[in-house]
């Protein structure tokens, strides 16, 4: 039988061989370009994969509120938007530029002269609120909003307008905290969210992805601040300062068993800026309780002793002469001087103390050292060591003059001889509580030391009490109520050199009810353009806070003849 | 037939893989939808509960009640207090 060598081509496997091996020519083709693209190209392609999948989401940056004691927002963040304009992808210019100067209320010519300001992308608005953001969204999809772009952004919000703006301070739109409570506490306020990856869709929409959701650290923070003791003690100091055109005004009340701030108030007012613990300046006579309470604390003067006064003119050291006009009397008693504000017998009473033991009473006191109340800026005043003193700086001291202090400083001195003679931690940040649940409590009272026994405490209350009841500073009486206080005026360093009697501060310091103090209350004004006094500017203005304090607080008279 | 039933098997599950995926995506772009709009309307919210803690302050309240309705403070000796 003839058996014919059949050609390679008629042979089925080889066919199939064949077959197989042209179907494998495309997919090795794929697989070595592929090959190529990855390996020699792999930046190139990785950077058009990123664009073309992912989106970056706007630097975002979450921020807490800040609340009063009571929970009152007194700022908070709102999220708005900004509208950019991409040139580039604009299709219709006119109709957008239209478009977009209606939603957003603003004059055309004002976007067109942006538009030929700027090479390609530019805002045409800030802070858009939602509702005209919900207009312009659905024209994003749209031809007429090529081109657009919605930026999210913060808008700090404060609904109570300047209430407590000066302790609040400022934060920006990136919502970083500037000045104040905001920038001391913009660690625990915000939480940077950085940059975030999203994947979107063909037409820039972000796809949900459970990654995204950040675990919220933010937290809020609750102050010490009452809004309706800061609003007393704002509108009573607003009204003294334009009435007596004083250069600036502080008023602060403390409680004074806790240390906890309630109200601190400048005038005028500037984001950040709070007086009340930024402010230096010589008391004048509002310290003579502090030297008179060291005096009688170290037993150096009892509350019965009469100190002359010299024929009223004290020849301290040659050259040096301290008068008192305010009276005629040769003698006066430790309460008289304090009604008389005689700047002699105060003058006497350091004296007698000596520098030493002055030094060592103002430092417990607190003066010449910051308070720590946590508030950007604080300043800690002067106490000059006691080693340089002369008898001139030693009776100077004595009636606040020589060394210079806070406001703060001034009122939590004060508090210590309201509350028995314990000087407490000032602060002003009750509690930050944290969106995972957290509280951070901060207001527990912290008592930082014993300054004077508490019989002298109350033997300087009294002495205070006579002050109102029948000294300078009757004008700080209140019907029902004891008041204990004391007033000040004291004159400013001029350029010129000496102390000018031009320039004066003059204040008022003082606790109510003197029987169980809930209150203590300094006011300051700083420089009225009006010669005036401590108990004629500045005790209307405490009495006014003390008194709708008093009211909002339910707290009921003390005097005995008015529950009698 | 086997190869055949195998890749056929493999169609599927890649068919699977992206009707899989897309409805992710869709859903995805969906739940970003109702995101934002959760987040205009608490925006939203927000302002309203602002404006509401402005017309409460007692700046304008005691503006209101002193201006429009001839109201003064009272004097705290007036206020009886309750004890418990």
């Amino acid at each position: 039988m003839f058996k014919r060598s059949s050609p390679f081509i008629y042979d089925v496997k080889n066919r199939m061989k064949i077959c197989g091996l042209l179907c494998l020519i495309a997919p090795v083709a794929i697989a070595l370009r592929l090959f190529y693209m990855q390996t020699f190209q792999h930046d190139k392609f990785t950077t058009k994969a990123e664009r073309a999948i992912y989106n970056y989401l706007a630097e975002d940056r979450l921020r807490g509120k800040i609340l009063d004691v009571n929970g009152n927002f007194l700022a908070q963040s709102v999220r708005t938007h900004s509208c950019g304009i991409s040139k580039r992808y604009v299709k219709d210019r006119n109709k957008t530029i239209s478009f977009l100067a209606k939603t957003l209320g603003i004059p055309k010519e004002r976007i067109l002269e942006k538009w030929r300001r700027n090479r390609n992308f530019f805002f045409v608005a800030k802070k858009i609120k939602p509702d005209v953001y919900m207009q312009i969204v659905p024209t994003l999809r749209t031809s007429l909003g090529q081109g657009l772009d919605l930026t999210p952004e913060y808008e700090r919000i404060h609904p109570y307008g300047d209430t407590a703006i000066d302790l609040l301070g400022a934060s920006n739109s990136k919502n970083f905290g500037l000045s104040g409570i905001e920038q001391m506490y913009n660690r625990e306020l915000s939480q940077d969210i950085s940059k975030k990856r999203a994947k979107r869709a063909r037409r820039g929409e972000v796809i949900y992805d459970r990654n995204l959701k950040e675990h919220l650290s933010v937290g809020d923070v609750y102050l010490t601040i009452d809004l309706q003791a800061q609003f007393f003690a704002e509108e009573a100091l607003k009204k003294s300062v334009e009435e007596y055109g004083a250069e600036h005004g502080i008023a602060l009340v403390q409680e004074p068993s806790t240390g906890k701030i309630l109200a601190a108030a400048s005038y005028p007012v500037k984001d950040g800026q709070s007086l009340g613990f930024q402010f230096t300046y010589e008391p004048g006579s509002t310290f003579k309780t502090i030297a008179i309470s060291s005096a009688l604390d170290a037993g150096t003067v009892t509350v019965t002793d009469s100190i002359d006064m010299d024929g009223r003119k004290w020849e301290v050291a040659r050259g040096f002469t301290i008068r008192d006009n305010q009276h005629d009397k040769d003698f006066l008693s430790i309460p008289e001087i304090m009604q008389l504000s005689s700047n002699i017998g105060a003058g006497k009473i350091a004296v007698e103390l000596g520098a030493k033991n002055l030094f060592y009473y103002l430092k417990a006191f607190g003066f010449g050292t910051k308070t720590d109340i946590n508030f950007n800026g604080e300043a800690k005043g002067n106490v000059p060591p006691y080693n340089k003193w002369t008898k001139v700086d030693l009776a100077t001291k004595g009636y606040g003059y020589g060394i210079s202090l806070t406001p703060i400083q001034l009122i939590n001195a004060y508090s210590a001889i309201a509350n028995g003679g314990t000087l407490m931690q000032p602060h002003l940040v009750d509690r930050i509580e944290y969106a995972d649940g957290r509280v951070d409590k901060k207001s527990k009272p912290v008592k930082i030391r014993r300054v004077i026994k508490p019989e002298t405490s109350k033997i300087m209350t009294k002495v205070l009490q006579s002050v109102v009841e029948a000294g300078s500073g009757k004008r700080a009486q209140i019907k029902g109520y004891t008041v204990a206080g004391k007033t000040g005026t004291a004159e400013k360093l001029s350029k010129e050199g000496g102390y000018g009697k031009r320039n004066h501060i003059v204040s008022f310091c003082g606790f109510v009810p003197a029987s169980n103090p809930q209150f203590t209350i300094l006011v300051v004004l700083d420089n009225p353009s009006k010669y005036t006094f401590g108990g004629t500017a500045a005790a209307p203005a405490f009495k006014q806070i003390a008194e709708n304090l008093l009211t909002l607080k339910g707290i009921a008279p003390d005097q005995v003849d008015f529950i009698n | 037939m086997k190869i055949f039933a195998v890749l056929f098997l493999i169609s599927v599950f890649a068919m699977g893989v992206v009707v899989m995926r897309m409805e992710i995506n869709r859903s995805g772009r969906e739940i970003s939808k109702l995101q934002n709009q959760v987040e205009v309307q608490e925006a939203r919210n927000q302002y309203v509960q602002l404006e509401i803690a402005r017309l409460e302050s007692p700046a304008h309240v005691s503006a209101l009640a002193q201006e429009k309705l001839g109201m003064q403070f009272t004097k705290p000796h007036n206020v009886v207090v309750l004890k418990d």
